[in-house]
């Protein structure tokens, strides 16, 4: 989740009062925020994903006045018109296909102002914009742009001068020699035209997402902005550029309508700053929190954070235009609880009575594991993620059909395991400095491939044993099945076989009705050698649904 | 404590050892070895314990002993290298070019003669000194200490010899050594117990009792040696639980208690469960393979076959009618099929409330389980953990029902001071953060998220929209704090010596 750096000074200035990082520490956490530590000029804050307008110091401030009750309700904003026109063609309908655009002015483009665009600008890009592919943004500076402004494609041996650049580039250098263009290439790969904006003189402003053009440079002496979104869905890059129009209004400058004209005849005015509206039924708000708010008290919650609610018979609430989490009532009715304080609330639990119980292999496996206790043995937690390595070519067995990951991020870890015994190897194998005997055993689920299922895997519960020390052999851990299985009054019939990483003629497999529920044996020196081990292990690993099954029947 | 109990409460070897020493004054533990017929060690253990019970002072002096290199037993046998050169220069030999050829010792015996100003050297040729024609013929100082050393050796040496000593010891002709001489004499105490421990002596003494004499009845009439109680003995290793699998009993136990029902589910999971169900937007950032295992094999699964999976896509694409707008996209059903690790058992909640129908409420269920993400493992990230999950599902419940049952489970955790504030899950409205204060870093540290499932979840997949309380608290963080185990990596790390000692869970 994006974290922004707030400058405590700005965050003063922008509220009237001189709140103080105790106080903020204390109440943004309250508002929806993570407090993530003082620095040198402010703090640091993490900004959850649903509330993209508080990535910048002004929407910060706006929400923190009216949640401590500095500001009451709505803030409203006026658009002006002046007749911007701008034309989308048909070209971009393949490759990036929606384009919003506005005219600010009259902008005070002040250290504190900068610093916040750029940084909203750079969480907005990373996290709505999905890494610029699904929204990119541009700021442009609005003097030298002679309307209209058109949003076309070109081919890669198009060429303009870069920002930043002294001589022009054609695209297909500036995708493989500049760094922005290698960086973000993937987000045009596979195009034969690219995205372009030009005005009516055929200067370039921007080839969306790479980079804007040098034509429309900002400086600190730009007054009048020109501010194009660009991406895959018309929803999202509206409720962007709807993030920024404000930001910039909020420092007091005065923001213009663009006619954005596209290919099918329609003509869409952007920034549409109107608040929206949804209606709230207040017994809806009432029966999810479990409280007795009057509407107007719910209508004064609301308009701590930043709505306004006229009270009917329901509630019908305006919300800005800038709350693009805002999807169900049910995100009112939060707005509500965090207005009232999730720490003002009483906890109560409630009177259902409903039936209990844990799951019956659940029940069966803890039984198995506390009288595993009783023979003396530590019982062990393993992974399961492990890797070909450690499941067959040191066990000296061969490879079978697992579960594989496609994207592991760490070597050891690639697979999900199909087997117990490879996990208490690897236990024993990095405990070869303490005493022995070292008796361990595994409770826990294997994963195995089953076309039968969902997914084409099933778990299934294991029981694994290993028994390592100078005299640890095949009639121990034989006698550790017996047990077992006397116990449960369980018989199975054992017969010479079974896996391969135990010495022939010293392991077996023990069936039930002539299916496999246990196997057992010396583990063979050759596997022992591969897990650097000098102390000789005995084993088994046995099936505990059948074991279940079999004890139930 | 009376002389006859203390003296009966002394080990055989000990009183071997005091009788040993009566009438005279300290004795090495050397003497007393001999004297005994004890080993050395015995006498030396029997020693310290009875200076523990103040009955014999016992010291130890360390000297300094000097012995022979192999080198230097060379030399003691054939004489040293610069006397050699004395008398090859007496004899007349006495041009370097050819003393070369012959003396292979040559050098080593030039830096002796010189230093010692035995010989001057002139154009080649040697010059024996009247110090050098004394040498060679009466035996030098250095010639008596090595023939000393090699009789025996020498021990604490004065401060003439010391010099002479260093000077073998850099020349590698002689080592040191260090031996350590322990000497014991009786305390005042230890000789007022002289008489009980010699009436001791008389009665038989039984050390361990065994079934043969408890079968021939030798045991009748003989006493028991006493032992010392407070000494240190080893301890055992008995059997245990994993610590980490008494607190999932444990956790297990709580929910059953408040009346909630165990769900199950696999660990591979589409990614349907996982992520569509819950309201995830295909293209949301915690689907990126950067977070998630997806599997190479089995590859992708098969989507339920029904109405709901439709239901689920509607909700993404406009809200369905849930209410919602929706999330605005086209929804991808082979993206949904795409197999992965579960990131959280929340996918085993939803999973459960698509198996319910209106009928079955209200219902409160619990699950544990393993989960997955996709992280580099360091100290404090692991690529597999433990989550509980619950869910209460049913008209009426509210959002201070939710922070009802997540108080009780942190107050079941034994957690004084925690405190509930907004967070944020894409499936979750109310969403909320539980987090519990670290006195000792003095700030909160989150513990879980919370929430009540929107709208867009329970009517997909219960078919009416029902309030939903859910939790997914991971607990390593806790059992580490509780364990003061800094690494999560050492909280999965089965290294024996840790379990072997760790404390019980006993909740």
């Amino acid at each position: 989740m994006p974290v922004i750096e707030v400058n405590l000074e700005d965050l003063r200035e922008l509220l009237g009062k001189k709140v103080t990082n105790e106080e903020l520490r204390e109440r943004l956490p309250m508002m929806g925020t993570s407090w993530e530590g003082e620095t040198e000029e402010g703090f640091n804050l993490e900004v959850f994903p649903n509330r993209p307008d508080l990535l910048s110091i002004e929407g910060l401030a706006r929400a923190y006045a009216t949640f401590t009750g500095l500001e009451k309700g709505l803030r409203r904003y006026d658009v002006e018109e002046a007749g911007y026109r701008v034309t989308v063609e048909k070209k971009v309908e393949g490759v990036r296909p929606w384009f919003v655009t506005a005219v600010v002015k009259n902008v005070e483009f002040d250290d504190p102002l900068i610093r916040s665009i750029i940084q909203m600008q750079e969480k907005l890009h990373v996290t709505h914009g999905r890494r610029r592919r699904k929204v990119a943004i541009g700021l442009h500076n609005l003097e030298p742009v002679e309307f209209p402004v058109t949003y076309t494609t070109k081919p890669p041996e198009f060429k303009f001068r870069p920002l930043g650049e002294r001589f022009e580039k054609n695209i297909t250098q500036i995708l493989t020699e500049m760094h922005t263009g290698r960086e973000y290439a993937w987000t045009v790969e596979g195009f034969e035209e690219y995205p372009m904006i030009l005005d009516g003189k055929g200067m370039v402003l921007s080839m969306p997402p790479i980079i804007n053009g040098e034509y429309t440079r900002i400086d600190e002496a730009t007054r009048n902005l020109f501010i194009d979104v660009t991406g895959t869905d018309l929803k999202t890059i509206t409720e962007v550029l709807n993030i920024i129009v404000t930001t910039f209004a909020d420092r007091g400058a005065t923001v213009y309508a663009v006619d954005n004209h596209y290919p099918d005849g329609s003509v869409l005015k952007t920034p549409d700053l109107r608040p929206k509206t949804m209606t709230l039924d207040i017994d809806y708000v009432n029966s999810t929190l479990g409280m007795e708010y009057t509407p107007d008290e719910a209508a004064g919650l609301l308009a701590r954070m930043g709505h306004d609610a006229k009270v009917g018979e329901t509630l019908t609430v305006e919300y800005p235009c800038y709350r693009t989490d805002i999807m169900h009532p049910m995100d009112l009715v939060e707005d509500v609880a965090i207005a009232y304080g999730y720490d003002n609330f009483v906890p109560e639990i409630p009177e259902i009575a409903t039936e209990a119980g844990e799951d019956p292999l659940e029940v069966f496996s803890r039984g198995l594991r506390n009288f595993l206790v009783g023979f003396g043995f530590q019982e062990v937690v393993t992974f399961m993620m492990t890797s070909p390595e450690r499941l067959f070519h040191r066990m000296t067995l061969p490879w079978e059909p697992i579960a594989e990951t496609s994207n592991p991020k760490m070597e050891g870890y690639t697979c999900l395991r199909n087997r117990l015994i490879p996990g208490l190897m690897e236990v024993l194998a990095s405990n070869k400095h303490h005493s022995y005997p070292q008796n361990i055993y595994e409770v826990d689920d294997v994963v195995l491939l089953d076309p039968s299922t969902e997914t084409g895997a099933r778990s299934e519960r294991r029981l694994a044993v290993a028994l390592c020390h100078a005299r640890a052999n095949f009639s121990e851990v034989k006698a550790v099945l017996n047990s077992i299985l006397e116990n449960l009054a369980v018989e199975a019939e054992v017969e010479e076989g079974g896996l391969d990483c135990f010495i022939e003629g010293r392991r077996f497999v023990a069936k039930v009705g002539g299916e496999p529920l246990c196997w057992a044996g010396e583990v063979k020196p050759e596997a022992l050698e591969a897990w650097e081990m000098e102390m000789p292990v005995a084993a088994l690993e046995m099936n505990v649904e059948k074991l279940l099954e079999l004890t139930s029947s | 404590m009376n002389p006859e109990d203390a003296a009966a409460r002394l080990h055989e070897n000990e009183r071997k050892v005091l009788l040993t020493l009566e009438g005279r004054g300290a004795a090495t533990t050397q003497e007393l070895s001999a004297e005994t017929g004890l080993a050395r060690d015995a006498v030396e253990k029997a020693s310290a314990w009875a200076e523990t019970k103040g009955v014999v002072s016992f010291q130890e002096e360390v000297s300094r002993s000097f012995n022979l290199t192999e080198e230097g037993l060379k030399y003691a046998e054939d004489g040293l290298p610069e006397k050699k050169l004395l008398e090859l220069v007496a004899s007349g030999r006495n041009e370097i070019s050819v003393l070369k050829e012959e003396f292979p010792s040559l050098n080593i015996a030039l830096v002796w003669v010189r230093r010692n100003s035995w010989a001057t050297i002139e154009k080649g040729r040697l010059t024996l000194t009247e110090e050098g024609l004394a040498a060679k013929d009466g035996e030098t100082l250095d010639d008596a200490l090595l023939t000393s050393l090699k009789r025996t050796s020498i021990d604490n040496p004065d401060e003439d010899s010391m010099a002479r000593l260093d000077q073998f010891v850099r020349r590698n002709l002689v080592e040191e050594s260090e031996t350590v001489i322990r000497w014991v004499e009786l305390t005042k105490a230890g000789r007022d117990l002289i008489p009980a421990v010699k009436r001791v002596k008389e009665t038989r003494i039984i050390t361990q009792i065994t079934p043969e004499i408890l079968q021939n009845g030798s045991w009748k009439g003989a006493s028991f040696q006493g032992y010392d109680v407070t000494l240190p003995v080893p301890s055992l290793h008995p059997g245990k639980r994993h610590f980490i699998s008494s607190i999932i009993d444990y956790i297990r136990r709580f929910w059953v208690e408040l009346g909630f029902k165990e769900m199950t589910g696999d660990y591979l999971e589409l990614s349907f469960w996982n992520f569509d169900a819950l309201f995830q937007p295909q293209d949301h950032p915690a689907r990126d393979l950067a977070d998630t295992f997806y599997l190479k094999t089995p590859y992708k699964g098969r989507l339920p076959d029904d109405e709901m999976v439709e239901n689920v896509r509607q909700t993404h694409e406009n809200g369905w009618t849930t209410g919602s707008t929706g999330w605005q996209y086209k929804w991808d059903p082979e993206v949904s099929a795409r197999n992965c690790l579960r990131t959280h058992t929340t996918s085993l909640s939803v999973n459960q409330i698509a198996k319910l129908s209106p009928d079955d409420l209200p219902g409160k269920f619990f699950s544990v389980g393993r989960v997955f993400r996709n992280e580099t493992i360091d100290w404090n990230h692991l690529a597999e953990f433990y989550q509980t999950d619950g869910i209460v599902i049913g008209e009426g419940v509210t959002f201070r029902n939710m922070q009802g049952y997540l108080k009780a489970y942190l107050e079941g955790l034994g957690l004084k001071r925690f405190r509930f504030r907004p967070g944020f899950f894409p499936y979750t409205e109310m969403s909320m953060e539980a987090e519990v204060w670290i006195e000792e870093r003095g700030e909160w540290m989150e513990l879980f998220g919370a929430g009540m499932f929107r709208p867009e979840v329970v009517k997909p997949l219960l078919g009416v929209d029902v309030p939903v309380l859910a939790w997914g608290p991971g607990f390593d963080r806790l059992i580490m704090q509780s364990y003061g185990v800094d690494s999560i990596r050492q909280l999965y790390g089965n290294d024996l010596g840790l379990l072997r000692k760790a404390r019980l869970w006993m909740e």
